[in-house]
């Protein structure tokens, strides 16, 4: 089956690029012809969950794969780990510093947002080793 | 080549071609080639007969010859030159910021609209989510735009006043966009235009001037809308509105920002975006004379003789937008305008085509290829609209090393 699968990094607390990389699957996406509505729910997906890695995660590792029914996003880093990850998907739960605050972020909605957008979600993180985030988006 | 947003232009056998569909008439290309290699599609080549046409102008046309002609001296100037008649958009524009502020109000209560709202008022704007942000689509408001109001009312008052019908009368405006003839022929904010062509300030300019008369000391002028004149510049639309959470942002490249922005699901907490891809606003279109930091001064000079607060009644005007005077006729908002060309399969096997082609072209960037970028060309050579060897640095590299095999 035709699938395509591209790989990028994305670096932690590097407030300068990031969302770049969301942004390149955004256009590859469309330029592809992918429906819009597709093509926003994983836009939305892939930049709340790289904003994460910048936010709290450590180096990440973001990938793409594409095939006739599904488009896979997966955003893995080997940071702190999320603690308690039914907690983290609560609306609302941020545990933003209140510098991040400041310049817009820690609504807290970023994770219940990729569970809205998306069509399934599997979340692997352990304490100290890093997080793994892959969405699932089907295309039809 | 380089400047257009959607990169629809190919320059093959020293000729400019353009890839139908993909094209957003934003006037990219004009502003960029003083010489005149491309040129906008307005009424000139149109009959217009003067005596059955209304004139609608843009208030850009009244900050194009300096602050010291006000814009009913300019009215004037137009009039003479023996058109019907000629209407003032100001007004209207500030009518339509108290529909937009209405609409705000009612969609925030009952949590329906998607945010933040999209000005349906640039039609490059307009046109460029339909092409490449189709999802944002529903972010625009059903409201019509001034321009459009102003030639359906001005219709009807000419037709009420002197008994004439409605079809014996043709409304030009006059703009200062190359994107006006296109968004009549082919609106996306309504089905059908109330105007009948548009024409370029920039056609007119020189006939004004000849035509220009002081009738009174400007400071005596009669009251036009400061707002409404404010317009023309960036920030200017949102400047008309009252207390909700604004955003104005103007020039190409910062729209297209704005909007993978806000189709990542970012800016929710904004009310409505005011976007305008000339730079600077109206002032900065492709088809004005005067410079836009010029214009600019101009305006800030009317504004502050004109004042800044609304002239227009808001009671009226609520009962207006309750019986739907506003509304467009395009309930769902406009349509998309992307093409399923291929299915994802193909799409696959296209971008894996794309990405080796790529990989084997130099990446100077030079578009000695007729194309924008190295990524656009492997694009054209997959799809079978050109070959590698139209790339100077891939058939060098071909000439040298069959020179080299035969010896030489
Ligand atoms: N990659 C990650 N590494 C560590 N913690 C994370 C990661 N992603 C999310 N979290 C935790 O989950 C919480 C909720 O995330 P989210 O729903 O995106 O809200 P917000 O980004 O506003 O804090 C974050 O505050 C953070 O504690
Ligand atoms: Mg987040």
């Amino acid at each position: 089956m035709a699938e395509l699968e591209k790989t990028y990094t994305v670096k932690p607390r590097d407030f300068i690029r990031a969302g770049e990389v969301s942004i390149q699957i955004q256009s590859l996406l469309k330029s592809m012809g992918v429906t819009p509505d597709i093509v926003r729910r994983a836009s939305v997906c892939a930049y709340e969950s790289e904003m994460n890695i910048v936010m709290y995660g450590g180096e990440g590792t973001f990938t793409l794969r594409v095939d006739q029914d599904m488009i896979m996003i997966r955003a893995c880093d080997d940071g702190p780990g999320i603690d308690d990850i039914e907690l983290a998907f609560q609306e609302g739960y941020s545990t933003a510093t209140p510098e991040y605050r400041e310049i817009g972020f820690g609504a807290g909605m970023g994770l219940p947002n990729i569970k809205k957008n998306s069509d399934e979600i599997q979340v692997e993180s352990h304490k100290g080793e890093g997080t793994c985030l892959v969405i699932y988006i089907k295309i039809n | 080549m380089k400047v257009c947003p959607t990169k629809a232009i190919r320059v093959k056998n020293r000729t400019v071609s353009y890839i139908a569909g993909d094209c957003i008439d934003c006037g990219e290309c004009i502003r960029a080639c003083p010489r005149g290699a491309v040129s906008a599609h307005t009424t000139e080549n149109l009959k217009v007969e003067k005596t059955k046409t209304i004139l609608s102008v843009s208030p850009v046309l009244y900050t194009q010859f300096g602050p010291g002609y006000a814009p009913h001296e300019i009215d004037a100037a137009l009039k003479s030159m023996g058109y019907y008649d000629v209407y003032d958009q100001c007004e209207m524009q500030e009518m339509f910021n108290v529909a937009m502020e209405l609409y705000i109000n009612e969609n925030r209560k009952n949590k329906d609209a998607p945010w933040p709202l999209i000005s349906p008022v640039c039609p490059v704007v307009v046109r460029l989510i339909a092409y490449r942000f189709p999802s944002l689509l529903r972010n625009i408001p059903p409201i019509i735009p001034p321009r459009e109001l102003v030639a359906r009312e001005s219709k009807k008052n000419a037709a009420q006043r002197y008994g004439i019908g409605e079809d014996d009368i043709n409304v030009l405006h006059v703009t200062p966009c190359s994107a006006k003839m296109i968004s009549i022929k082919d609106p996306l904010v309504v089905k059908h235009s109330s105007l009948y062509g548009a024409i370029g300030i920039n056609k007119i300019y020189n006939d004004v001037m000849k035509h220009l008369r002081h009738v009174a000391d400007i400071d005596k002028a009669p009251h036009s809308s400061g707002i409404g004149i404010g317009w023309c510049m960036s920030g200017g639309e949102i400047a008309g509105m009252e207390d909700g959470n604004f955003l104005a942002v103007s020039g190409m490249q910062e729209t297209i920002q704005y909007l993978e922005k806000i189709e990542m699901g970012l800016l929710g907490e904004i009310d409505y975006v005011e976007f305008r891809t000339c730079a600077e606003g109206c002032i900065g279109g492709p088809l004005t004379v005067c410079d836009k930091y010029q214009a600019k001064h101009t305006i800030q000079r009317l504004v502050r003789l004109f004042g800044p607060e609304r002239t227009v009644k808001c009671g009226y005007l609520k009962q207006l937008y309750k019986k739907g005077w506003y509304s467009s006729d395009r309930e769902a908002g406009p349509p998309v305008r992307t093409q399923q060309v291929r299915s994802i399969a193909d799409a696959i096997e296209r971008q894996k085509e794309v990405e080796k082609i790529h990989k084997m072209l130099p990446g100077k960037e030079c578009g000695v290829c007729g194309t924008p970028n190295c990524e656009t060309f492997a694009e054209d050579v997959a799809d079978g609209k050109a070959t590698v060897e139209e790339c100077v640095f891939i058939k060098c590299f071909k000439n040298n090393t069959e020179k080299k095999r035969e010896g030489r």
